[in-house]
């Protein structure tokens, strides 16, 4: 196992910036998400990294050498496809048995390591079936399969679970973090489905538009997001980013909203406003942090229900503040009908201010 | 309720005669078609097994009172002058087919490959300069290439051939093999470069075996079109014992105008290798060109 390192790494494609400056370092051992939605530049982050692709500028080290200008097959790495990228005309156990044949392992030592994995995957009765005639969770079994038979110093998958039907992508993932777990491996893990970066990834690479958002682990990413991108991408239902007006009021920092509504802010959260480098500040609430009442409460706002839907545990309830929709969860006990008048509450010590124009997190220091 | 259900009944009955009547007639063209192209080929080998006499009779002998397998024994015969021609004429055309095969996969696959997968300046203009030469009629080229072998120094020779048919079958077999690898993901190829391949060998390892019936496909393609061309043949060559088969047959119907079944045996044989072709590769052919076509 290794540790993997990029520094200030770019990929351009004509004038295209795909990939921007990203820097971050992977540990021994550790489970890294990329995470980011579709387009963002994790595909070709993991290409850099694996060698597919030229690198524009930057370096990348593997281990202690720096590899940019390694081919994929001498950085020692295994590779997981979101398509699975198995040999159509090779049954399963040639498909295990490639990497190795290409190592110029002996025969007996190849069939050795093909059987242990098959094993351990437990899909020994499928080594003589061509790709084709297997499930697709099976496929997805061989192509981690082939990964691990070759115990290469770091895995690189992406989106490995993405074509599994969600019954089995939520088994398959638990299966992966155990793997990980048991082999202390290395792995960069692409995924554009936050819900797997946070409950897999020791931490998790945030991007958007090519650049590096926040790196970080789940939870800090999730209590303290950097700007207004990550806030709004890590969490479901999405947090609610409200657009509203600063000022100053008998020495209180309000928040005042175009709709005639404002809010006093605490003492620690009218220092993080002042910060700011225009009036306008975006208020960022989870649907967890916010308090509904169906009567009035002094320092509650007046909103309507929108939508309801109760989910069995809780209830999602999403109304719109200054023309933004925040959604809200509830007890199920809490009868909440489209169109009823109701109060938000929120939770100043929970709640996430944002320079309106730099998007960024206001902080307090 | 009765009549609602009855006009209902009724409307589908026609609905399926309708249906039916398309059907027929689909089927009774594919009958005519049929009969069109193999009704000759059914004539040519009957005329082939008759004598001399039987073949100009009128009205014709449908199957001939004394069949003979006389014609085919003279056109093999090495020892009779019309075989020695009609033998030298069939080794020639196999000879130019199977080089301008060779060749053209030769180069059709690097060529194809680098289209499909590699991103390089004019990569678009020359794709479409290749496909260029496929929107003018062969003829057209046909006085300027004349004058371009003879500089060449390449008037009489199979060379000449070769070149010419490799100008008008490239094209195509690039294209076709394009569409081939295409369709091939490039994730395979990632995966053996570092499953531990070079570039060339995951090239070699993975993508040519999946490729195979592109490749034949390619292949039948340039044989077939090299084995028939008859113009380029009939102009670049004039010495008789470099004839191609197109060519040396219809100099057979001029200098013996009245053996009609020695003409149907050489016709009938210069046939045998297309089919044959066909027969061991239609799998793949069809395999090839439906592959070609649907993504997935
Ligand atoms: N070979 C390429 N040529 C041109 N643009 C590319 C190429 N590969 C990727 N891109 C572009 O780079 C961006 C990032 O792509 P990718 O890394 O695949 O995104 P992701 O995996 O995050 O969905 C996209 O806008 C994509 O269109
Ligand atoms: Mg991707």
């Amino acid at each position: 196992m290794a540790h993997v390192v990029l520094k200030d790494l770019v990929k351009t494609y004509g004038g295209f910036k795909a990939v921007n400056d990203v820097s971050l370092t992977v540990n021994d051992g550790e489970f890294v998400a990329l995470v980011g939605p579709s387009g963002c530049g994790k595909t070709t982050t993991l290409n850099l990294v694996a060698g597919l692709v030229p690198i524009t500028s930057g370096d990348i080290v593997i281990g202690d050498r720096v590899v940019n200008d390694l081919d994929p097959k001498d950085r020692d790495i295994a590779m997981v496809f979101q398509n699975y990228a198995l040999y159509p005309q090779k049954s399963v156990y040639k498909n295990l048995a490639f990497p190795l044949q290409m190592r110029k392992l002996p025969r007996d030592e190849i069939d050795k390591k093909v059987k242990e994995a098959a094993r351990v995957l437990d899909m020994t009765h499928l080594l003589e079936r061509k790709p084709r005639e297997l499930s697709g969770g099976q496929q997805q079994r061989v192509a981690l399969g082939r990964a691990l038979v070759r115990d290469p110093a770091v895995f690189l998958m992406d989106e490995p679970l993405s074509n599994l039907d969600a019954k089995l992508r939520v088994q398959m993932r638990s299966e992966l973090k155990r793997f990980h777990q048991d082999l202390k491996a290395t792995i960069i893990y692409v995924t554009h489905d936050q819900l797997e970066a946070v409950t897999m990834a020791d931490r998790m690479a945030v991007m958007n538009g090519g650049y590096l958002q926040q790196y970080d682990s789940p939870a800090q990413v999730f209590a303290h997001p950097v700007n207004m991108f990550v806030a709004s991408f890590i969490g479901s239902p999405a947090m609610s980013l409200i657009p509203l007006e600063a000022s100053a009021a008998n020495g209180d920092t309000v928040l005042t909203s175009a709709e005639g509504w404002s809010l006093k802010l605490s003492r620690l959260n009218a220092r993080k406003v002042q910060r700011a480098t225009t009036k306008k500040v975006v208020l960022g609430a989870r649907h967890s942090t916010i308090k509904l009442h169906k009567s009035e409460v002094s320092s509650a706002i007046p909103a309507k229900a929108f939508t309801v839907e109760p989910t069995g545990d809780v209830t999602f309830v999403q109304a719109f503040l200054s023309g933004a929709i925040v959604n809200i969860s509830v007890s199920p006990n809490i009868a909440v009908a489209p169109d009823e008048q109701i109060w938000l509450e929120f939770d100043q010590e929970r709640m996430h201010l944002f320079d309106g124009e730099t998007e960024m997190a206001l902080k307090a220091d | 309720m009765s009549t609602i259900a009855e006009t209902a009944s009724r409307g589908q009955t026609r609905r399926r005669m309708r249906v039916d009547g398309w059907r027929w007639a689909g089927r009774i063209f594919l009958v005519f078609m049929l009969l069109y192209t193999a009704l000759p080929m059914i004539w040519m080998l009957i005329t082939s097994i008759k004598s001399g006499f039987a073949a100009t009779q009128f009205p014709p002998q449908w199957w001939p009172d004394e069949p003979t397998l006389a014609s085919y024994q003279k056109l093999l015969d090495p020892q009779n002058s019309v075989g020695q021609d009609f033998l030298r004429f069939f080794w020639n055309s196999l000879f130019v087919s199977t080089v301008t095969t060779i060749l053209s996969v030769i180069v059709a696959v690097p060529a194809a490959y680098a289209f499909s997968r590699f991103s390089f300046p004019g990569r678009n203009f020359l794709f479409f300069a290749v496909l260029l030469r496929n929107m003018f009629p062969a003829v057209i080229f046909l006085v300027p290439l004349f004058i371009l072998m003879r500089v060449l120094g390449l008037m009489n020779t199979h060379g000449s051939l070769i070149l010419t048919y490799l100008t008008f079958g490239l094209p195509l077999a690039i294209w076709l093999l394009k569409g081939f690898y295409d369709n091939i993901p490039v994730q395979l190829e990632q995966a053996a470069r570092i499953d531990g391949a070079t570039r060339f060998q995951a090239f070699i390892m993975i993508v040519m075996p999946l490729s195979t019936p592109g490749i034949i496909a390619t292949a039948i393609y340039s044989f077939i079109g090299a084995w028939n061309e008859y113009i380029y043949a009939y102009t670049f060559l004039s010495k008789n014992d470099q004839l191609t088969l197109p060519v040396g047959i219809q100099r057979f119907f001029s200098e013996n105008t009245t053996d009609f079944p020695g003409l149907m045996a050489a016709s009938f044989m210069m046939s045998v290798p297309v089919v044959v072709l066909f027969l061991i590769l239609q799998r793949y052919f069809v395999r090839a060109l439906t592959e070609g076509a649907v993504k997935h």
